[in-house]
């Protein structure tokens, strides 16, 4: 078809006019005159008014353009030699140790973030206490804490401290004075060592131990009962029968935590599958939180401790000890859980909370009565946990006074705060030639000292701890010291003229003691964090007290506490912030009583009938009197609270420990009696209503569930006959209707499922949610408005039981007569990820959605704050972002600087003001471990992702996993009978199945 | 119109004598033409320092963040939206006597309509500042509209019922705004033709050159009849959105299928409560008596009555489907509603709301100015309970009563309140001040037919048979505008 044939269109193309090739040269174009208006003439032509009007378009645009504000460059400096194992965006894990238990510390980019438990070690391994958790935000206490050391007050270098201290040790020696070196409890092998030391180059040195919690009534008792003066360990595990008296075991008795993970694993779901529940009868004053989880409590005055378990004694033993019980109702209790004690000889324990030589006698007898001994308690593996000595701290104190001390050095002691008699420890260290204390900051006691060496954090030390006998556990440090601190050991060895470095030295009591004869070598413990040498079998001890003796000295010791009609009043150990020692950290401030849910603040509490009685309401204050002691408190009725008695937290009323602890509640070290040399918690006092009106900041307000089926609760009895008893889940007789489409969930599908019969309340969860995403701490005022920040909480509801009935209802409850009968239940609350979420629904703008995997996602950038999706939430767990937490001076006690800030978990975008937040099922952790699983080419697999909140607790009730893994623990969990959910009657479909509450109760 | 005859028995529109329509004009240009008097100045001034607490309060709030106001976890809406529909309420009875009237052919909608639309107007402003107010980063309230975005496929949730709501809000300011303005034109245009220097220009540019022709007002009565079609679903879409906020959710109390009618019900209820405020006081002021009627105040009487009397059948029934309906958390909600801690305000609401208006059964009660005026404002009150009562009790004590709280305002919650309602005022004596706050227009259509010199006039002619006369001689003894003598007028010459 090859052809050269043209055709044109007319006859100008065909001739090709000079016209007609101007013309076609623009036929499709036009061209632009940039030239025109670019050259010399073009310029200065007047510009027309629609050019004028194009150009003042463009250049408003341009300048608004211009003028939008820069996003702040925060500049990252690169690593200029990059460490080898630190890679940006990856976290490292250290083994190391607190408060005795085996923790690994991750760090991030060089900065410790977050404490979690050793899974492989002995002891607490599943779960931490909640200071074990809040413990890095003390690292980043940078407000509060010495930056160097100090005489009188004053900065001054190392070399002159250390020169000052030695001189005036020497000093001490020359003028035939003694050193003392006061301290609490110390059982790690390098410091007693280098206390050694220390006395070998100043001979003479007392070390005196004084623990402010103190148990040396128990080694006392123990030491008369068995010849041992020790506190025993115990095995929560093998007892199928626990009776307490007045020992707060779950929480700060002993080793709270780690009784609860003994104690659990008797009642959580496992073992109620196989059919086995232990009972739990608590006899005590105060609703502790142990208290709110037994099967049984009876509320007792702290004078009738005594008598409660002289008639114990006595049931058991069929022996007739005077002093028994009077009250009908305990006497009643007695004898049932005498008779239960007694049918599970070796499977049973009893224990005493008084410090208290004769109370914890009788616990001694009654213990190997039931043989206690060799089964449940450990007499062997002893706890080395708590040693002090109040009376050689009392005789240290007369040698003070006699001129007798020359130099005094207070290692992690801050006795002017937390002894009963702080004018008598004020005197005597006034009459001490040289006074040094290693605190980290001018404390109480530390202020009034000529010099302090501040110790460094334990995330900047060496070091090892040896909680138990043969256990040992190593602290290794995960960032160097942030300011110019030294650790104690290593004071201590410098003034012994001993200047190995300190890693040398614990490697070397490692290396030749520790691990002498063990396989495992340095580099192993590194990894591993721990050794135990001690013996797996607990070991039977022979009761060779005097009975007799110990109950008539017990009665009489009692009447020193009984008040006729005032009120006796007993001190216990708060489960947040202990004995002070935690009081500037404000999560744990922060944490709620798990009983009261009280923040910030200590009160008083008494039974609401008494309160009412005294004329006192909400926000009362009353004024509590003993002898010559008088403080004013604020006012809490306490259902659970025996009638007729008091209760008040230590540990608060501190004046020199930082922003968030400074002045929070009263000090009531001041009310403990000492008798015979050991302290003794309780008093009696008289309370009169205060003129001051005080509102507590509780997290809860309503303490019922007004009948309403969000708590199932079922007893061990009726569970045995149908394990679905009273779960009464509502799809099993209901059809429901959905308005959405159902959406696949093809991958994984992330559920919770919550054990209520193994959740203790204690709150270490919320502690660790709150470190782990970055959950601003909003201090008492906000948490007064009702505005805290946490993403889970523990919901607490009280059932008053009065004649065999138990009563949820506020209008109910008013017209009861005694509210000291009371059944609690704690339900950890948070998001429920509903597959039909009513928070995604209503969000204009999508910024809360749901995602592929079952959860329910919050674009913090996206949400602009109509806070419809809080209101929109029948569980209310969405939290809105009042102010600017990170930036606001009202928020100063906690993250408003830029060193606390470096607490910040990287992973968890921080949240501007305007923004509503709440629990993401910690995505972060579940990105990883996919990221992990993805990198190694393989599946997850069950129980490798661990939300915060489920790897702090030691109950492990928050079992958390893959709902399309047949064979997962959760989804196991969830085909348990007593899987309910909350609220599901309203078809949310919430994706978090609680498991009923199972109460192991005496049959009526 | 003259081609016959008003029945002598409906009431007179306009009383007094000799009233022209340059009588007409003049008196509704009084306050335009002249230097404002002292009253206007001194409720000008409460007014401006009103709006100065509002922005007071708002410019705290957008400083500090939400926390400023008394919300808390469980209670995220408080004030900050009763206002707001509370306001939004208010607007309805001006959209509802513009429309809805003019297709009823309400004729005495004609004297009062101005003023009422001006009020929706102000009214809507005052709930849209809510709406922005209220959210926690405010600078991105823009993202409430489908724009299209640089961040890919983000796009606005159309389920949730506050991307309604902005549809809602701003299609309603939108109608309201035109046909507000589109009224206005003949007005503005009067004003302009006997103005002279700067005010002349500024309302020849307002007029949208109005040259009076028979075509202009062929399409002026074209527009105002398609604006009135557009607005009556609006009367009835705006409050119906707006109560769905709370009726889609999962919350008892808020969770109702009654929610639309009744807040519409409620919406024109309260409207009319504050269009009734606010004409009392300018009919007097002004000197309007005989343009606002005692006819007018009357039959606004009688539409509180009956709405109200809607809203009361509408709170009993929620009492009663929350009892039928077995679930504990409704019946516990409206339990709580009346019994529990904040049942001052159930009550509250249920006074004013429900019993106040009963009252307007009784003629004298619904023809004597001072009451009338009392209880709209009792009602208003009521209205603003009604809402607060919805928002706050419900929420304060949902499912778990673990979470139950108490909310109390702070002084911004107050502040913003108060401050709104100078901000109204600011706007609304601007608007008497420098617009026509009559319709002249439409009141100069009633002239001829239902004004009072017209009938009288009618009447000396003996055009009605006396039975006939007598009766409207009767009716007229309640007009506070026509005197006895003016009565007496009323024979056959």
């Amino acid at each position: 078809m090859d052809s050269n044939k043209k055709y044109w269109k007319g006859l100008e193309e065909l001739n090709q006019t000079p016209a007609f090739v101007q013309s076609s040269k623009g036929e499709f174009s036009e061209s632009i005159p940039v030239e025109d208006v670019l050259n010399e003439e073009g310029l200065s032509t007047k510009t027309p008014r629609r050019d004028f009007l194009k150009v003042l378009g463009f250049g408003l645009g341009a300048v608004s353009l211009a003028a939008c504000q820069n996003t702040p460059v925060h500049k990252a400096v690169p690593y200029l030699i990059k460490p080898e194992e630190v890679t940006p965006g990856v976290p490292n894990y250290y083994a190391s140790s607190f408060n005795g238990q085996s923790i690994l510390v991750r760090t991030r980019e060089g900065r410790p973030i977050l404490v979690e438990a050793n899974p492989n070690s002995v002891g607490l391994t599943q779960g931490t206490e909640s200071a074990t958790v809040a413990s890095v935000l003390d690292l980043y206490d940078m407000t509060n804490k010495l930056q160097n050391p100090q005489i009188n007050g004053r900065d001054v270098e190392w070399a002159k401290l250390d020169a000052r201290v030695i001189e005036a040790l020497n000093k001490s020696v020359q003028a035939g004075k003694r050193v003392a070196i006061v301290s609490r409890t110390i059982n790690s092998p390098t410091s007693l060592a280098a206390i050694a030391e220390f006395t070998n180059k100043y001979p003479g040195t007392l070390h005196v131990q004084l623990d402010p919690i103190s148990y040396s009534g128990i080694r006392a008792a123990n030491e008369a009962s068995f010849g041992q003066a020790v506190v025993p360990s115990y095995k929560f595990e093998q007892a199928l029968v626990v009776l307490s008296v007045g020992a707060d075991f779950l929480g700060t008795w002993l080793d709270g935590e780690e009784h609860t993970q003994d104690y659990i694993k008797n009642r959580n779901y496992k073992s109620l599958e196989a059919g086995k529940m232990s009972r739990h009868i608590q006899f005590e004053t105060g609703l502790s939180m142990t208290g709110t989880n037994a099967d049984v409590r009876i509320a007792i005055k702290p004078s009738e401790e005594a008598a409660v378990l002289i008639s114990l004694y006595n049931e058991i033993t069929g022996s007739s000890l005077a002093g028994g019980i009077q009250q009908a109702n305990a006497a009643t209790a007695i004898k049932l859980a005498a008779q239960e004690l007694l049918k599970n000889r070796g499977q049973a324990v009893v224990v005493a909370g008084a410090n208290d030589v004769h109370i914890q006698t009788l616990t001694n007898a009654i213990n190997a009565a039931i043989g206690a001994y060799g089964t449940t308690i450990d007499l062997v593996n002893y706890s080395k946990k708590y040693q002090g000595s109040e009376s050689e701290f009392a005789a240290l104190l007369g040698m003070a006074n006699a001129g007798q001390i020359g130099t005094a050095i207070l290692w992690n002691s801050n006795p002017v705060y937390d002894y009963y008699d702080s004018a008598a420890v004020k005197q005597a260290l006034s009459k001490i030639d040289f006074t040094l204390s290693f605190s980290d900051r001018a404390d109480e006691t530390a202020s009034e000292l000529k010099a302090i060496a501040p110790a460094s954090n334990f995330l900047e030390s060496w070091g090892d701890e040896s909680s138990k006998v043969g256990y040992y556990t190593i602290v290794q440090p995960t960032i160097n010291p942030v300011f110019n601190t030294r650790q104690a050991e290593v004071s201590l060895l410098n003034w012994a003229g001993n200047n190995t470095d300190i890693y040398t030295y614990v490697r070397n009591i490692w290396e030749n003691s520790i691990l002498a004869g063990s396989s495992k070598t340095w580099t192993d413990i590194l990894q591993t964090g721990f050794e135990f040498k001690g013996n797996a079998t607990a070991g039977a001890a022979s009761f060779a007290g005097n009975v007799n003796a110990a109950a008539s000295a017990a009665t009489t010791a009692a009447q020193a506490i009984k008040a006729g009609d005032d009120f006796e009043l007993s001190l216990y150990q708060p489960a947040n912030i202990r004995d002070g020692r935690y009081a500037n950290n404000a999560y744990l401030q922060e944490l709620p009583d798990p009983v009261s849910k009280v923040t910030w603040d200590n009160y008083v509490a008494l039974n609401p009938k008494d309160a009412e009685r005294l004329g006192l309401g909400e926000k009362s204050t009353a004024t509590i009197k003993a002898g010559e002691l008088e403080i004013e408190l604020p006012v809490l009725a306490q259902p659970g609270q025996a009638l007729g008695t008091a209760s008040v937290a230590l540990g608060y009323g501190r004046t020199k420990v930082g922003k968030a602890g400074n002045n929070v509640g009263v000090n009531v070290f001041p009310f403990a009696q000492v008798n015979a040399g050991i302290i003794r918690f309780a008093n009696k006092v008289s309370i009169s209503k205060a003129s001051r009106i005080y509102e507590l900041a509780q997290t809860q307000t309503h303490h019922t569930i007004e009948g309403r089926n969000i708590i199932r609760e079922t007893t061990f009895a009726k569970f045995l006959q149908n394990p679905a008893s009273e779960a009464g889940r509502f799809s099993d007789d209901h059809k429901t209707y959905d308005l959405w489409n159902k959406y696949e969930q093809p991958g994984h599908k992330w559920v919770m499922a919550i054990d209520l019969n193994a959740c203790t309340g204690c709150g270490a969860c919320i502690v660790a949610c709150n470190v782990e995403n970055n959950i601003p701490v909003v201090g008492r005022d906000e948490v007064r408005r009702r505005r805290e920040m946490h993403w889970l909480r523990i919901d607490r509801y009280y059932t008053i039981e009065e004649n065999g009935q138990g009563y949820t209802k506020e209008d109910d409850i008013a017209n009861l007569s005694s509210y000291e009968n009371v059944s609690v239940v704690h339900q950890p609350m948070m998001c429920q990820h509903c597959s039909h979420a009513p928070c995604e629904t209503v969000c204009p703008v999508l910024a809360t959605v749901h995602s592929s995997e079952g959860l329910n996602h919050m674009a913090y950038n996206r949400c602009f704050g109509t806070r419809y999706c809080a209101n929109n939430c029948p569980y209310k767990v969405r939290r809105f972002n009042w102010f600017n937490y990170w930036n606001d001076s009202r928020f100063d006690n906690y993250l408003n600087n830029e060193f606390t800030q470096l607490v910040l978990n990287p992973d968890v975008t921080t949240r501007s003001r305007g923004v509503m937040e709440k629990c993401s099922m910690c995505i972060q952790r579940i990105q990883a471990g996919k990221l992990q699983a993805k990198v190694e080419g393989r599946k997850v697999q069950d129980g490798e992702i661990q939300m915060a909140c489920s790897s702090a607790c030691s109950a492990n009730a928050m079992i958390f996993g893959d709902a399309n893994d047949p064979n997962s623990e959760v989804s196991k969990a969830l085909r348990s009978e007593r899987i309910y959910y909350v609220l599901e009657e309203i078809n949310v479909q919430p994706n978090i199945g609680y498991m009923t509450k199972v109460r192991n109760s005496f049959e009526a | 119109m003259s081609s016959h005859n008003e029945s002598i028995l409906r009431e007179p529109l306009v009383t007094g004598k000799k009233i022209t329509y340059a009588q007409v004009t003049d008196d509704v240009l009084l306050p335009v033409e002249n230097k404002p008097n002292k009253a206007w100045w001194i409720g000008f001034i409460v007014a401006v320092c009103g709006a100065m607490l509002w922005v007071i309060s708002v410019g705290y709030t957008f400083w500090t963040g939400i926390g400023a106001w008394g919300l808390n976890k469980t209670v995220g809406w408080a004030w900050d939206i009763t206002d707001f529909v509370w306001w939004v309420g208010i607007g309805h009875a001006g959209t509802l006597i513009s429309a809805v009237l003019l297709l009823f052919r309400q004729n005495w909608r004609n004297s009062i309509n101005r003023s009422a639309e001006a009020m929706t107007i102000f009214a809507v402003i005052c709930a849209a500042t809510y709406v922005v107010a209220h959210m926690g980063r405010p600078w991105l309230a823009y993202w409430i509209f489908p724009l299209p975005n640089q961040y890919g496929s983000l796009w606005v949730n159309f389920n949730s019922p506050l991307v309604w709501d902005a549809f809602a809000i701003s299609t309603y300011f939108t109608v309201s705004l035109v046909f507000w303005y589109v009224g206005l034109l003949p007005d503005i245009s009067s004003v302009r033709d006997r103005a002279t220097g700067l005010k002349k220009k500024v309302y020849s540019t307002l007029s949208f050159g109005w040259n009076g022709s028979v075509k202009t007002w062929q399409r002026f009565e074209i527009v105002s009849l398609v604006l009135a079609g557009i607005s009556t679903p609006l009367v009835l879409s705006v409050h119906t959105i707006v109560s769905m906020d709370f009726a889609t959710s999962v919350i008892p109390g808020w969770h109702t299928t009654i929610f639309p009618p009744y807040f519409v019900a409620g919406a024109i209820f309260s409207g009319f409560a504050m269009v009734q405020t606010l004409l009392l006081i300018l009919r007097k002021v002004m000197n309007f008596e005989n343009y606002i009627t005692m006819f007018h105040i009357e039959s606004m009487n009688k539409i509180i009555m009956v709405t109200g009397s809607i809203v009361g059948i509408a709170y009993l029934t929620e009492l009663f489907i929350a009892w039928y309906s077995g679930s504990e958390y409704e019946m516990y909600a409206f339990a709580n509603r009346v019994a529990g801690p904040y049942a001052w305000a159930y009550w509250a609401m249920m006074t004013c709301n429900v019993i106040s208006p009963q009252l307007f059964w009784f003629k004298k009660i619904r023809t004597s100015i001072p009451i009338s005026w009392v209880l709209s404002i009792v009602v208003n009150i009521g209205m603003w309970f009604e809402r607060f009562v919805i928002i706050v009790t419900s929420l304060h004590r949902d499912y778990l009563p673990s979470s139950w709280a108490m909310f109390y305002p702070t002084w911004v919650d107050v502040g913003i309140f108060i401050g709104s309602i100078g901000l109204f005022f600011t706007l609304f004596l601007l608007f008497i001040r420098f617009l026509p706050s009559i319709a002249m227009a439409e009141v100069k259509l009633l002239l001829k037919s239902a004004s009072l010199q017209q009938k009288t006039k009618l009447v000396q002619e003996g055009a009605f048979p006396e039975e006939q006369v007598q009766y409207f001689r009767d009716s007229l003894t309640k007009y506070d505008s026509v005197s006895e003598e003016d009565i007496n007028a009323l024979r056959k010459k």
